[in-house]
């Protein structure tokens, strides 16, 4: 019993110290709830460097939270018990959160630099006029290969995926909008076809690829791509960049007859607190310095064509991630279908991923 | 001495080890890559420690997962424990296996469903999802492990103890604390730490239930893997794997310590015996 009873005391005087430190630490960082800003952004995807800065310009103190999945953020903000003031969901989920009534209007007069953003990548079907939504990274669906096993002009469209010389050597991202996209893309229709004809020959056309694809798989590309276990994939050019990083035999290209455009916006949920701190983020990762010094840290595409003089050239001279703008002028934003159509592709998509060889 | 002979069986237990042990070990000799990446080891660096330290809001979250283990498992414990004893002590044989079979459905059933169910409660009855949210979602599903760990130590209780106890004239209280708590001790000790070492890497059930700037190392460390684990992270685990190794090796020789004490106080006893007659 004494044994039990010391060890109880002993566990307490350490949870007693933990809570101290943690708080000093706290402390430290000096966040009260007045001046603080609850950021929930996917892991990783800022430069540490600029929420220091951001705190010392404006006295905020950032609290960044992280998530991995745009459902999974939905949840969070969704089921309320949170109030994060700033949040950065994909274009099809800030759809949907505007539809479900989860966002606030953005105060125009609020944000100052909206006219640094270039003007293609604003007022996007998803969210028209950007009532709801600051656009802070961009980029596209398209192929990356190894230049080891495939010749650079080999692999420039969509239909070349279909050459026989890659029989069993295609990776392809497990998404219905996206491969029955690049079927629509690479018979020359849009990629937010409602046409049941051009549906139906999509998926005829994506059945004739099956002897070519290697797996259907997700975030596992990444490390194949880089340990070289296959030698094509079609992927988001976010996830390109860092494959791209640690491997220099990969290249990737964004088929020049068109593809998806995809966007990473900040919004402001309707449990957020603290609005003035979010609009004071939001204007600060409008400045084009910190545009420019955030993606190079991120590694994907600025929507900041200010902040695009202050990157190196080799940067945005790039067209794997700043493409020229005849292949900018094919790019498609995915809009929502419908229940209807988004069934059509999904039973489409689950068909060929059954197919046989 | 007779000459020792090769053993199938070491042989195997060594195999285990080894798969038990190189994940860690890998991971750790990583931890030193100057190379930023876990592909090619490009030379030796202790900049991913000198990181570790650096970044305060991993250390903040560091600090926090560990309070919420400790306190949590100490909550489970507790309450677990009087759960076991009043479980054990359940007059009816079928009202016990029926109470019995209550806790394990909640021990194995899928953490999503137990975080999930957690996440629609709390915001039903409009709490804050933080620490306590946390906490108590911690608590409650370390609580069956602790029956499970406790019971057993119950079980092997001799019964004649706590009648011999009444009949001296204990009453309820001294039997609880002079009888029945010190026979069960081992379990209790083995559910906290059970209990501890699942809070610790919970991640699942954490996940719905953390918000409002609180997060735990699981949760924090699965979603900077969408961009790939940094070195930084290979480091905290060395870090807290050394930590860990450091408590087990002290208790490991705190217990050899305490064993030899015994032997000879043992001895003395005996000596002094022997010395008398």
């Amino acid at each position: 019993m004494k044994k039990l009873l010391f060890m109880v005391l002993a566990i307490l005087v350490v949870c007693g110290g933990l809570y101290l430190g943690a708080d000093q630490l706290e402390k430290a960082q000096g966040i009260t709830g007045e001046n603080s800003l609850n950021l929930y952004n996917w892991g990783d995807y800022i430069d540490p460097e600029l929420i220091t800065k951001f705190e010392e310009e404006t006295g905020y103190r950032v609290t960044y939270e992280t998530f991995d999945s745009n459902e999974a953020m939905y949840t969070k903000i969704e089921q309320g018990g949170t109030n994060y003031d700033l949040a950065v969901p994909s274009e099809y989920m800030i759809e949907r959160m505007i539809d479900e009534n989860l966002l606030i209007e953005l105060d125009q007069s609020k944000i100052k630099g909206l006219n640094n953003i270039d003007a293609q990548f604003l007022d996007q079907p998803f969210d028209p006029d950007n009532q709801y939504s600051i656009p802070y990274f961009w980029g596209t669906l398209g192929i990356i290969y190894n230049d080891k096993f495939v010749d650079e002009d080999a692999i420039q469209h969509w239909d070349d995926l279909w050459n026989s010389s890659l029989k069993n050597k295609v990776m392809l991202i497990d998404g219905a909008r996206e491969i029955i996209g690049l079927a629509l893309d690479s018979e020359g229709h849009s990629l937010n076809s409602k046409d049941d004809e051009q549906l139906a020959a999509a998926a005829k056309k994506l059945d004739s690829l099956t002897p070519n694809v290697k797996a259907i798989v997700a975030d596992e590309i990444k490390m194949y791509m880089i340990q070289e276990e296959a030698s094509v994939a079609v992927t988001f050019s976010g996830e390109a960049s860092e494959m791209l990083w640690e491997n220099e035999n990969l290249h990737y290209v964004i088929p020049s007859e068109g593809s998806n455009l995809w966007f990473d916006n900040f919004v402001i949920p309707k449990t957020a607190k603290n609005f003035d701190a979010a609009y004071a983020f939001i204007n600060f990762m409008l400045e084009p310095e910190n545009a420019a010094q955030n993606a190079e840290y991120v590694g994907y595409s600025t929507p900041n064509k200010t902040a695009l003089e202050l990157l190196p050239s080799e940067i945005t001279e790039d067209e794997q991630f700043y493409p020229n703008e005849e292949t900018m002028k094919n790019l498609e934003v995915y809009e929502d279908l419908g229940s209807e159509y988004i069934g059509i592709y999904n039973d489409y998509f689950l068909e060929f991923k059954m197919h046989r060889k | 001495m007779k000459k020792k002979r090769f053993k199938w069986s070491n042989l195997y237990l060594v195999f285990v080890f080894i798969v038990l042990y190189a994940p860690i070990a890998f991971l750790i000799f990583y931890s030193f890559n100057d190379g930023g990446t876990m592909n090619s080891f490009t030379g030796f660096t202790l900049d991913n420690y000198v990181a570790v330290f650096a970044d305060t809001r991993l250390i903040g979250i560091v600090l926090d997962t560990l309070l919420i283990a400790l306190l949590s498992s100490l909550l489970a414990t507790t309450i677990g424990t009087f759960g076991a004893i009043g479980i054990y002590f359940l007059k009816k044989r079928k009202t016990r296996n029926a109470v019995l079979s209550f806790n394990n459905i909640l021990l194995v059933s899928p953490d999503v469903i137990i975080g999930a169910s957690f996440l629609i409660l709390f915001t039903f009855i409009g709490f804050r999802l933080g620490f306590t949210s946390v906490l108590l979602s911690h608590v409650a599903f370390s609580i069956p492990i602790v029956v499970l760990m406790v019971l057993p130590k119950l079980q092997e209780m001799n019964d004649t103890m706590i009648k011999a106890a009444r009949d001296l004239g204990a009453n309820t209280w001294q039997v609880l604390t002079k009888v029945i708590l010190p026979s069960i001790t081992p379990g209790i000790l083995a559910g906290y730490f059970m209990a501890f070492t699942y809070s610790l890497d919970d991640f699942a059930v954490t996940f719905f239930v953390t918000g409002n700037g609180f997060t735990t190392l699981a949760v924090e460390i699965y979603s900077r893997a969408r961009q790939g684990v940094s070195l930084e992270i290979n480091a905290l685990s060395a870090l807290m794997f050394v930590f860990a190794l450091i408590l087990v090796v002290g208790y490991y020789f705190i217990q050899q310590h305490n064993l030899t004490k015994k032997q000879k106080n043992k001895k003395r006893q005996h000596a002094e015996a022997v010395g008398m007659r």
